[in-house]
């Protein structure tokens, strides 16, 4: 069967120790090639959620699908195997290896994927601009270019699925653009694209806005750039049916 | 990358990483000390252990077996008997296995005598004898094998030359000096006494002369009653315990092992087929409680360096902990971009395998030095370098780096990943 559901998430609740409650029975669908954004106040669950998508958390109950596999039982290994072939991370912290350069950062998750290929790693960081920074180390990298470069490590194995945890927290506002054109390319090619952010440029930049409230969806909305996608969509279906 | 990941990691933080090289150094250093220590331990306490007296007792053949004649049994002293004297020298020839292991023989000769009218057992011994051994001049005799015996006065030196047991010295009011005329049947010697024995068993009341004198007195040159060996012997087991019960419960492999170890009993049986007419029988009373000090003061000493292993990885464990988790972003940071969790331990334990294993070769330099030194200070004397020891040193340190680091490495590679990505 050929599932349209990038990611499906059905009555999903996280309780911290300590009886926090993080998520309550959250719901959620996001469509292959759907760019949707994250937002809400801090504590609102935003990361939360984020965390039990890509499998480094894991829910108190409810069920995730990605990519139309049930991750129930998935153990950290298994969710390791499946983070390699269809999930590229973007970290607000970057979380790069300061002891490698950046190609060497990039080249790291091809070892644990397939096997690292040098070109390849260097055309990930042409693609965000950065092929002339390639053999720097994260130290001599600026805040955005760490950024860029954690990009380029989260597309070198062409993941379906990018999920985004404030992307461009760290990042001045010329870095911020590249970053964002960056994603509307990702979103071009197909990707499906989960950005956590409290920034609403980035926000509206996606098709769909999900406002997290108390671990609860408070709203769903869909934006300008959705709405026109929307509609650009279901000419497109008219034509066809159409042409048919 | 992987190799790049190690080098880049060994060659940051090198005051830590140094530090857990130490710990693995000082640890098996001491380790591998007590190892040296209880490999010598064997020989160093069967030659202090010498004290105890022989361990083989060499009898003449018809002397060991039971004679019965028309119903009454016949007590071996009855029925004279000896082994030729030359046959002992083979116990050090070239051709015999366990020569290296053969400490000292002292051959006797029994005869009883006469002295100032009173009965008395006279016994003829080596004091000193030269015995030439192809490789080395070895002297041995009483004063070697029964390092038990103390003299008062002075060890004979010349054949007319006799020790008086203390309790035959008292009985025929003997001392240091004094002459004493001896008769057996009717040959007649005069010894000149030189000191006066305590041995605490039999001998006390026996008048102990050379060995040569007294063949000359029952005419029976060239020849022995007994003799007492003392070997180099390892513990019994029980495979040797198996033999001891029933010599054919053993296989063919079992007895070959038996047959090429020196237990007590196995060497016994290869100096009764070295020399025609014997039968050799093990000293129980000596080599059981040599066989039981040894295992328990070399029990002891491994037990002594298990201890020390596990208390040095528990060190290690410590340095590495703190190691760990400043890195334990990193190890996050892996697992999120793919890596299992036997992926990133295999990282981390390649890398403490380095370092545990710069540790061992700086302990296989250090652990035997001190080894040689603990035994020249327990026993005395030096120690051989073995190299058992040194080459098992890499291994262990291998072993105390995993035993040490395996622990946090695990919990690190279980934790909560988001958490940690999170900064908390």
């Amino acid at each position: 069967m050929v599932t349209t559901q990038a990611i499906s998430v059905q009555a999903v609740s996280k309780i911290y120790p300590g009886g926090v409650h993080a998520l309550a029975d959250v719901s959620l669908e996001v469509r292959q090639g759907e760019w949707i954004a994250i937002m809400g106040p801090s504590g609102s669950g935003k990361t939360t959620l984020l965390s039990i998508l890509n499998g480094l958390d894991k829910p108190t109950s409810g069920q995730i699908h990605v990519l139309g596999t049930d991750t129930h039982g998935f153990g950290p290994d298994d969710w390791a195997v499946f983070r390699r072939e269809n999930i590229g991370l973007v970290f607000q912290q970057f979380h790069l290896i300061p002891y490698l350069t950046a190609v060497e950062n990039v080249m790291l998750a091809q070892y644990y994927h397939s096997m690292p290929v040098r070109e390849q790693a260097l055309a990930a960081l042409e693609r965000v601009q950065l092929a002339g920074r390639a053999h720097h180390l994260p130290s001599q990298l600026s805040g955005g270019e760490q950024q860029r470069v954690c990009i380029a490590r989260a597309l070198i194995n062409d993941p379906k699925v990018v999920l985004a945890d404030e992307p461009t927290g760290n990042l001045d506002e010329e870095n911020e653009a590249r970053v964002l054109d960056v994603f509307r390319s990702l979103h071009a090619e197909g990707k499906t694209l989960v950005v956590v952010t409290h920034d609403p440029e980035i926000g509206c930049a996606g098709e769909r806005i999900v406002a997290l409230s108390h671990g609860k969806v408070s709203k769903d909305t869909r934006t300008a750039e959705g709405e026109r996608l929307l509609s650009a969509r279901a000419v497109t279906g008219e034509v066809r049916e159409h042409l048919r | 990358m992987l190799s790049r990941i190690l080098l880049d990691s060994l060659t940051r933080r090198l005051s830590r990483k140094a530090l857990s090289v130490v710990a693995v150094w000082i640890g098996l250093t001491l380790v591998l000390a007590l190892l040296s220590l209880s490999v010598d331990v064997g020989d160093k306490m069967n030659l202090e252990l010498r004290s105890f007296g022989a361990n083989i007792t060499v009898e003449p053949l018809a002397s060991a077996i039971p004679v019965d004649v028309g119903g009454h049994r016949l007590a071996a002293e009855a029925v004279p008997s000896y082994l030729d004297e030359a046959e002992l020298l083979k116990l050090k020839a070239i051709t015999f296995f366990w020569r290296n292991n053969i400490l000292g023989v002292a051959p006797r000769i029994r005869a009883a005598g006469q002295a100032k009218g009173q009965d008395v057992d006279l016994v003829g011994v080596w004091f000193d004898q030269p015995v030439a051994t192809g490789s080395e001049p070895l002297v041995t005799g009483a004063r070697q094998v029964y390092t038990h015996w103390a003299v008062q006065g002075a060890w004979p030196t010349r054949a007319e030359e006799c020790l008086v047991g203390s309790a035959a010295a008292r009985r025929l009011a003997l001392a240091p000096g004094d002459t004493l005329a001896l008769a057996v049947g009717r040959e007649q010697l005069t010894l000149k006494v030189t000191g006066i024995l305590t041995s605490g068993d039999k001998d006390d009341g026996s008048i102990i002369a050379p060995l040569s004198a007294v063949q000359g007195l029952v005419h029976a040159p060239g020849k022995v009653s007994s003799a007492d060996v003392s070997a180099l012997t390892t513990p019994d087991n029980k495979l040797a315990e198996k033999y001891r019960q029933d010599p054919k419960a053993l296989t063919p492999d079992e007895y070959d092992r038996w047959y090429c170890t020196p237990y007590p009993g196995a060497v016994a049986k290869q100096v009764q087929e070295l020399i025609p007419g014997s039968a050799a029988r093990v000293v129980r009373r000596v080599s059981e409680t040599q066989g039981m000090v040894f295992s328990r003061t070399k029990g002891l000493i491994v037990l002594l360096a298990a201890l020390t292993f596990v208390v040095c990885s528990l060190s290690v464990t410590g340095i590495l902990t703190a190691a760990v988790l400043e890195r334990r972003p990193e190890m996050a940071l892996l697992q999120a971009i793919g890596a299992r969790r036997a992926d990133v331990l295999v990282l981390f334990l390649a890398e403490m395998a380095i370092l545990g294993i710069a540790g061992g070769v700086l302990a296989a330099l250090t652990g035997p030095l001190l080894g040689r030194w603990l035994v020249s200070l327990v026993f005395g004397s030096t120690a051989e370098l073995h190299l058992a020891v040194v080459l098992v040193a890499p291994f262990l340190g291998l072993g105390l780096a995993w035993a040490g680091g395996l622990w946090p490495v695990w919990q690190a590679v279980n934790q909560d990943a988001a958490q940690v990505l999170h900064g908390n």
